[in-house]
This record gives structure tokens, sequence and C-alpha cells, in this order.
């Protein structure tokens, strides 16, 4: 049987000092997996030096490298330059599109953005009061919509969601309930199920655990470093 | 003196929106005079910079330093979904 297997890694926070630090982890990871997908916040601060020393670890690795930029990516307002330099490296950076792959005779489609943060269903920001609230949570729902629109016109044989935000309460828990409305949101998730996809996976919770699940079954999985500490996880698709 | 609930927010934000650290993911407790810091950092220059800025956002308190170092391992098996 056919397997396709992703390997998956977020939040690892690149900055001068760990430089050549994360490159020799990924040796032999084209005996591992098919692809890998880094969930965002591949900077601290988010500046063009941290993102080439991000784009020397990820450079000309065996397999694609699929990535997704996070909040720390954005802190700089740099993030344009960011993704141009990343995309420089060969990785392909995801911003609320769809892109697929064609792997053993697999084709894989990941959908992939930052994603954000709102809430989850019953305990969560909606769309009223001030201009400040209703576009915090109109920034969420634009990119559910993105998502479900890239969903939806993606013909392959399995369906991935890359985001550096949650799509669902299970993977914080160990974060304090009162900032989930900033490490995810409901919405995300959402969108995930009205389309279908065999696996969310995101970062940005560090203290959160690893497996959870949509309302709708989708498997989601939570892969920032100090979650997993391993430099990825692999997850194996098996063929539809 | 400031109430220990405004010395921790006080540190917290400091840790997130100083550019030395720009970190989110450290726990801040303040019992008394004294400051914990707890969370998980990726090297160890950072652990010294994170207590280097607590402090200075907190003079004259003494501040207890227990974050500890991910070590990021090398992959381990692959789960079959």
């Amino acid at each position: 049987m056919t397997q396709t297997r992703i390997a998956a890694v977020a939040d690892i926070h690149m900055g001068e000092d760990l430089r050549g630090h994360f490159r020799p982890k990924l040796h032999g990871i084209e005996h591992r997996a098919e692809v890998l997908l880094v969930g965002g916040d591949l900077t601290r601060h988010g500046t063009i030096a941290e993102a080439r020393v991000v784009a020397d670890e990820l450079r000309d690795l065996p397999i694609p490298v699929i990535a997704v930029l996070g909040n720390h990516d954005y802190h700089s307002d740099a993030e344009q330059a960011i993704t141009s330099i990343m995309r420089d490296a060969g990785v392909t950076v995801l911003d609320d599109e769809a892109t697929i792959l064609s792997l053993n005779g697999t084709t894989l489609g990941v959908v992939g953005g930052k994603g954000f943060g709102g809430g989850f269903a019953g305990k969560c920001a909606s769309e009223f009061g001030e201009p400040e609230t209703k576009a915090f949570v109109r920034h969420t729902r634009q990119i559910a919509d993105r998502w479900r629109q890239a969903l939806h016109g993606l013909d392959s044989d399995h369906r991935v969601v890359l985001s550096h935000y949650s799509p669902v309460k299970d993977t914080l828990m160990g974060e304090p309930t009162e900032i989930y409305p900033f490490l995810g949101s409901y919405l995300l998730a959402e969108a995930a199920d009205e389309e279908g996809a065999d696996l969310i996976v995101h970062g940005h919770a560090h203290l959160g655990t690893e497996k959870g699940l949509t309302p709708g079954g989708i498997q989601v999985r939570n892969v920032a470093v100090p979650v997993i500490g391993t430099a990825y996880m692999v997850y194996s698709l098996n063929a539809a | 003196m400031d109430a220990p609930h405004y010395v921790a927010a006080r540190v917290q934000r400091a840790l997130a929106e100083d550019e030395r650290t720009v970190e989110l993911g450290i726990r801040v407790d303040v019992r008394g005079n004294q400051i914990f810091l707890r969370g998980r950092v990726s090297a160890p220059e950072r652990r010294l910079l994170i207590e280097d800025v607590a402090r200075e956002a907190a003079p004259g308190l003494s501040v207890h330093n227990e974050i500890t170092l991910v070590e990021v391992r090398e992959p381990g098996e692959e789960e079959h979904l």
C-alpha cells in the first residue's frame, strides 16, 4: 500500500544563535517522509536577518518543504520580504492558498496560511461592537473563507491543512484557558470540516498538547517544537 | 510597593515587548520580593537574556530563573493516521 508520510514541525524560532543547529536534525529526512510542513513562527522577531538563517537551514532539502508564517514572523512588518527569502530558498510559502504535490504517484493537496485567533464556539469573540473587535474577528473569518474556497477547489488524493494558529481547543490543553482566544479559532476547523481534510497541522501553543480532533473528526496535530520535543513528527496517510 | 499582580504583569509584558526577548511563553509568578520565571527556551543565552529583562522590569526583587532548555531530539516513530 502506498503511504504518504508527512513530516511536520512548527515554532522553530530561528535566530543567528541557532544557525547550523536545526539542519543536522533534518539529515536523512528523505528516508522518513515525502514532504516537510513547517507551521509558522520560523523566526523570533520577524526580521530579515533571522529569515536568512531559516532559509539556510531549509535550503536544498531532498524533499519538498511547505511553510506558512506565524505571528512572530509578522512582528517587524517584513512578512513579504520573509516570504520572498523563503521562496528563493526553494520553500513553498502558502498565504491562504493551496498547492498540490505529486508524491509516489499519489497527490497531496495542502491548504495553508497563518490562521488567527478569536476563540472557540460558545466562548469566542464575534463581529460586534467597536471597530477594533470587529476587525479582529473579521480577519479570522476572512482567512477561514479563503481556506474553504481553496479546499473546495482542491482535487487531490489527500488533503492537509497547514496553519500556525490552532483550529481546536484539544491541542491547547496545558495553556491557560484565559488566552485561548489568542491561540486559535473554531472558524478554522469549521472551514476544514465543511470541505473535508485528512489532517490539520498547527503550532503556536508551546504549552499545548500534540493530538486533537475537530468536531467533524479531522485529526489535528500541534507540532510546536516545545510540544513535540523533536525536530519533526511524521504522520502517515494510507493510500486513498 | 506595587501589588505582586502588577509586577508580574509588567515583567510578562517586558518579556513579550522587549526586542531582546520577544518571548510570549514564559510564566511569571511573584511571591513577596521574589520573582519566579518558568518555561522552556531553545538556547542557553536566551535563558539568561530573559532573566536580564525580568530583572530590569522589576528592580530590587530577587529573580529565580527556573526556565529549562528544550532539547530537540531525533525524530521517533511515525504515526499512522
